[in-house]
């Protein structure tokens, strides 16, 4: 419980902090910071797998991913942004709030939450034998959208085949 | 009991063997004398084991930046550092206080707060990565379960350190350095993982004391004199090269190109802070390369037990960061182009390649039979992509638009 109470805040200040921040490189950050919370997060809770790979996807390979892309796009103006606040705000609440009703709901009202009993250990032997095993069907699925990912990925950065001009260069 | 005849009923404590983790029991067992409560016991051990950690690869960072010089210096037929101490050996000490006594500049167009957490952050996943390798047998200073998955979860929060630096640095340079290096970075660290992870198959776990402990009785039990190993652990020493930024792959900080990269604003101190990460790193690195090919502090042969295991595993090391020197000294560095070409056209296939013979390696009993099926499956992909990447290279010549006219 005591993890909780110390990183809930935490994560949410840096949840809010990625919202709030005009600079788009800033609120990138700080999406990292939050991630790298709820890693530390899922860490605190006994799940080392998942919260180890949450580090090394979410910040290591996601979090990357905003940054560079933020680098070769150009980003909007950060006055314009500030202005924009006070609609933004209405239209952020519209779209959080049935969300949180029903979270709220669900936490008052609803009467089949079970407490998971502290700390369920799950050796990563067992959670890979579960992964191809049981759940193959799905990690199949996975395997097969990525990899038409990785072709499409591939189709885009190739160069277009086109004859060699270095007529502009001279 | 008094502090020396607690120190005497451990009498393992005083063997060489024992010898890196003697600070750790001599503090636990003092503490422990004098009443402390246990869990304070604990935390003063975990923290001094971890000051030995650190301790010894400061050391090994001061020490390498002389050698480092030595050794380069000699294959350019020059003498290098001399001047300070016996053959130069206090260099490490003048230049610590050259750079501590330095003037810290932080440039006029900087974000402030940035531009001081990214030394700090290029520095911290370098030491919490050297926490889980396994340097002797008696010496692990952090034993996860996890340990691989933790290296590679810390060593992935470099990237974002160094886009901070060079974001937070509000200067061109240094943004040009972090693109490149981000994009190395990204592109050499999928075959590091995929080459990692033969040896995850073949193990069977993720824990790196086990690992080493699978490559023990001699030297052919490593992970390297096998068909797969062979090629993998070439694979992830060329890729660690490139993850540690060293030549021929230190086109991030390309001197004659972009100044530093992304340490180009950057002066005293936190310079210092990032020249100690990237060392670190490469400690790291080269590390698990050890541990994953090299049979970690497995003796070579099985006769030579006697030499404490942590003096075999940085031996090793020793060796293998002089192979990092000897290249540096010997190749000139790559454009950007050819780098990521060599990435995803040579690197990730050949590495993907190595994870089927890792398979069949295992599952034909590891024999003769095994050498026979694995050997052609890796050999014959390599000489058809190395001739295909010479004949390109070949047909490339660079034309020279104002001297050609």
């Amino acid at each position: 419980m005591i993890p909780l109470l110390i990183l809930a805040p935490l994560i949410l200040l840096a949840a809010f902090g990625a919202v709030w921040m005009a600079r788009p490189v800033h609120a990138a950050l700080m999406l990292a910071l939050t991630l790298a919370l709820v890693a530390v997060l899922y860490l605190a809770l006994g799940a080392d797998f998942i919260g180890l790979v949450q580090f090394a996807v979410y910040v290591g390979a996601v979090a990357v991913l905003i940054v560079f892309s933020l680098l070769i796009t150009r980003p909007g103006d950060e006055a314009e942004e500030i202005e924009r606040r006070p609609r933004s705000l209405v239209t952020g609440l519209f779209c959080t709030l049935p969300v949180l009703a029903v979270l709220a709901y669900t936490a008052v009202f609803g009467s089949n939450i079970k407490l998971i009993p502290w700390q369920p250990k799950l050796s990563i032997a067992e959670l890979g034998e579960m992964l191809f095993t049981s759940h193959a069907p799905a990690v199949l699925a996975l395997a097969v959208l990525l990899t038409a990912v990785m072709i499409g990925a591939a189709l885009f950065a190739r160069e277009p085949d086109k004859p060699q001009d270095d007529s502009s260069e001279k | 009991m008094l502090p020396l005849a607690a120190v005497i009923s451990e009498p393992s404590l005083f063997s060489l063997e024992h010898l890196p983790r003697l600070p750790q029991r001599l503090v636990e067992l003092l503490l422990g004398n004098f009443g402390a409560p246990e869990w304070l016991v604990s935390i003063a051990g975990f923290l001094v084991a971890a000051g030995t950690v650190v301790g010894v690869f400061l050391g090994g960072f001061a020490l390498l930046s002389l050698i480092e010089r030595k050794t380069l210096a000699r294959i350019q037929n020059r003498i290098g550092p001399n001047r300070a101490g016996w053959f130069g050996i206090l260099q490490p000490v003048a230049d610590g206080i050259k750079m501590l006594t330095k003037e810290d500049i932080v440039p006029d167009k900087a974000e402030k707060f940035l531009h001081l957490l990214a030394p700090i952050l290029i520095v911290v996943p370098a030491i919490l990565a050297l926490g889980v390798i396994p340097y002797g047998r008696e010496w692990t200073p952090v034993s996860l379960e996890l340990g691989l998955l933790f290296f590679f979860a810390v060593g992935s929060l470099t990237e974002l350190s160094v886009f901070i630096a060079g974001w937070a640095s509000g200067s061109k340079f240094p943004m040009l350095g972090a693109m490149r290096a981000i994009s190395q970075m990204i592109s050499y660290e999928l075959p590091l993982i995929i080459t990692a992870l033969g040896v995850v198959m073949v193990s069977g776990t993720l824990s790196l004391p086990h690992i080493v402990e699978q490559q023990n009785g001699g030297f052919w039990h490593w992970n390297f004199f096998t068909p797969w190993g062979f090629f993998a652990g070439i694979l992830f020493f060329i890729c660690s090269i490139a993850e540690a930024n060293r030549c021929p792959f230190d086109l991030p900080e390309g001197e004659s190109e972009i100044v530093a990269g992304h340490m180009t604003e950057y002066s005293g101190f936190k310079y210092a802070l990032f020249f100690m990460g990237e060392y670190l790193g490469l400690f790291a690195i080269s590390a698990l390369g050890i541990t994953l090919f090299l049979g970690g502090w497995q003796a070579p042969l099985p006769g030579l037990g006697f030499v404490p295991t942590w003096i075999w595993f940085f031996g090793k090391l020793a060796f293998v960061i002089f192979l990092f020197l000897w290249i540096r000294g010997t190749y000139p560095r790559v454009r950007i182009d050819q780098l990521m070409r060599f990435a995803w056209l040579c690197m990730i296939p050949m590495a993907l390649l190595t994870l089927p013979a890792a398979g069949v390696w295992h599952f034909t009993g590891r024999g003769l039979l095994s050498w026979v099926l694995v050997v052609p499956l890796l050999l014959v992909p390599w000489v058809i992509v190395g001739v295909i990447f010479n004949k390109r290279l070949a047909a490339a010549t660079r034309t020279y638009t104002f001297a050609d006219g």
